[in-house]
């Protein structure tokens, strides 16, 4: 369905120079500096997939998602959605797809909702019938028909939300593009636009690709993700495989009366492992310790039984590792590549 | 064609409630401006009463009357700035917007000031063009407006509309690398309203500029137009000022073409 190869895409722009006496400097110089924002990157998305395509601030993710929509040219490589390159058949491109950009809207900002979606209609040259059908699906699961007579700009965020979805599938598009689709939204609405695009999924197998910084969603769509950081790949696969692969560490919090008992105690010492499988820390407030550990060196039960060697246990409790952290971690370059 | 009018339809169309929505603003500006047309009208009725000759630059004071209030009629539905609406787009970053949907971003935005169009031509510009005419008839003492000289005065307009739009939609292309047009637009207002007679009539000028205002679009916007409907122009001068307005309005359509085209290889889209 979309396959991307060896993509690039490099901004230059003037060099600016600060303070007062630089942006003088700035009117004469013709110093340019190019950043490169995404660097050869490839994939191959199939039909009816749901990847989340995640990334820190500023790691290209936006970047990448305008190529596959023919916003901007890629600077090397290409992108083939559904046999067409968005950038250089842009307007064909643009009726297989859809898209939204939870920051900005495509509606129309002035006018009652309602007329957004006629104009989207006849621009997308959707038939009566079409529109109908489009229109029941989209109201069940979007709820859209409460607001519809209201200016897009009297809308809460939550209701825009759901309106910008609405009117990025009205068309039935064969690829759905999300630039994180529940930012700033509460617990409930996140949820709906969720459970949304899962129904829109199943029901006309349309591939999904979703940006986000929220691991929840990402947690309950996506089948896979890809990772990206400073505009290289870094991971692509399930999201079972990312857990395997760098959720190794476990930590299990215990409740413990005489916390000095551990005093000048190295627990990885007691265990016969080397200090970086196992490490723990202190909360002298709550009465807690906290072990961190491999999970593939090390099991539960051995480090329960070596901290209950040592001091009565009051409370256990066993943490995975969330995907959140694994994400914290990928995106501070803590784990190895 | 059909097919391209049912797509584009709908954004003259919403123009035209838009501004139905923001209609107090309108209505000041509308009054703003008038308010500029009588001063020119005051400042060169001072002008003819002291001096003794019957006409200056090929006009006489009557005409002169027609022409200021023309140059407003024509204005107000010629020069419809889709620089601003391009700029605003740029650097809202909402330009990607229009380019994720199947449609062309000039014909849009065309379409869009076609709306604003028949929106200031209903309002104020017919109602200033009917209160010129009565002037004329019971004031003035003149002759209703023949009847061709109005259809082709309107047929004129259309073309100055198109060239008008044209050239601003390239114009509006500067925002693409700057980001920032806003005092561009002013410099162009104001060169605009000079070389397209807006402010003073093209003919008040020495015969070698006059000659170099010719190959400039500019003078084909609004001064053509008016010039026609005052019936300054009569057959093969008339053909040719016509055809001249074609070939600007063939020109900048390709112009537009090979700039967008470079436009969207290097687009940077800000925010987000």
């Amino acid at each position: 369905m979309i396959t991307v190869k060896n993509v690039s895409k490099e901004f230059v722009s003037n060099k600016k120079y600060p303070g007062f006496k630089g942006a003088i400097k700035g009117l004469f110089s013709n110093e340019k500096v190019s950043k490169v924002a995404v660097d050869n990157i490839s994939f191959h998305i199939n039909k009816g997939e749901i990847v989340g395509y995640i990334g820190s601030n500023g790691a290209g993710k936006s970047t990448t998602i305008k190529m596959m929509t023919g916003i901007l040219t890629p600077t090397n490589g290409e992108c083939l959605v559904n046999g067409v390159n968005p950038s250089k058949q842009r307007k064909i491109n643009a009726q297989n797809i859809g898209v939204v950009f939870g920051q900005r809207t495509q509606l129309w900002w002035d006018l009652p909702l309602s007329e957004s979606f006629t104009i989207l209609k006849e621009i997308y040259n959707i038939s009566d019938q079409a529109y109908q059908e489009s229109m029941t699906f989209l109201n069940k699961i979007l709820d859209l028909y409460s607001f519809f007579d209201r200016p897009v700009r009297t809308l809460s965020l939550g209701q825009r939300m759901r309106a910008d979805l609405g009117a990025a599938l009205l068309h039935n598009p064969k690829v759905l593009y999300l630039d994180e689709p529940t930012i700033g939204l509460d617990l409930v609405v996140k949820d709906n636009i969720r459970k949304a695009i899962k129904e829109i999924n199943e029901k006309y197998q349309t591939t999904v690709i979703l940006t986000t910084h929220d691991i929840e969603d990402i947690e309950e769509l996506c089948s896979r993700i890809i990772v990206i950081d400073n505009g290289k790949k870094i991971y692509d696969g399930s999201l079972e495989k990312l857990k395997d692969t760098y959720g190794t560490k476990r930590k299990v919090s215990m409740e413990i009366k005489q916390l000095n008992a551990f005093e000048g105690i190295e627990l990885s010492e007691t265990l016969g492992v080397t200090p970086d499988l196992c490490s723990t820390r202190l909360d002298v407030e709550k009465n807690t310790l906290e072990v961190t550990f491999d999970k593939n060196k090390l099991q539960v039960p051995q480090v329960i039984n070596a901290v209950m060697s040592i001091a009565d246990v009051q409370d256990i409790q066993i943490q995975e590792t969330e995907l959140a952290e694994i994400v914290k971690a990928i995106y501070q370059h803590n784990v190895a590549k | 064609m059909n097919k391209t009018l049912k797509i584009y339809k709908p954004f003259a169309m919403n123009e035209l409630k838009r501004q139905m929505a923001y209609k107090a603003s309108f209505y000041l500006f509308l009054v703003i401006s008038l308010f500029s047309s009588f001063i020119s009208y005051f400042l060169w009725m001072a002008i003819y009463g002291s001096t003794d000759a019957n006409t200056l630059g090929g006009l006489s004071q009557n005409e002169m009357v027609i022409y200021i209030f023309m140059v407003y009629v024509t204005s107000s539905i010629v020069t419809i700035s889709i620089s601003e609406w391009v700029s605003e787009d740029v650097v809202k970053g909402s330009v990607a917007m229009n380019l994720i949907k199947p449609i062309d971003y000039r014909m849009s935005l065309i379409s869009r000031a076609i709306g604003t169009m028949i929106y200031q031509f209903m309002v104020p510009s017919i109602l200033v063009w009917i209160g010129l005419e009565v002037y004329k008839v019971t004031v003035l003492g003149m002759d209703l407006t023949h009847l061709s000289n109005i259809i082709l005065y309107l047929l004129s307009s259309v073309m100055s509309f198109l060239i008008f739009v044209l050239f601003d939609f390239c114009f509006g292309m500067i925002a693409f690398f700057t980001t920032y047009i806003f005092g561009m637009l002013m410099v162009k207002d104001a060169l605009i309203s000079f070389l397209a007679g807006q402010l003073i009539p093209l003919s008040f000028f020495p015969e070698g500029i006059q000659r170099i205002f010719d190959f400039l679009p500019f003078s084909s916007m609004i001064y053509t137009p008016v010039m026609i409907y005052l019936g300054k122009y009569q057959g093969s001068e008339l053909i040719f000022v016509l055809s001249r307005q074609v070939v600007w309005v063939i020109l900048l359509y390709i112009l537009g073409d090979l700039i967008w085209r470079k436009v969207t290889k290097r687009l940077v889209v800000l925010g987000g």
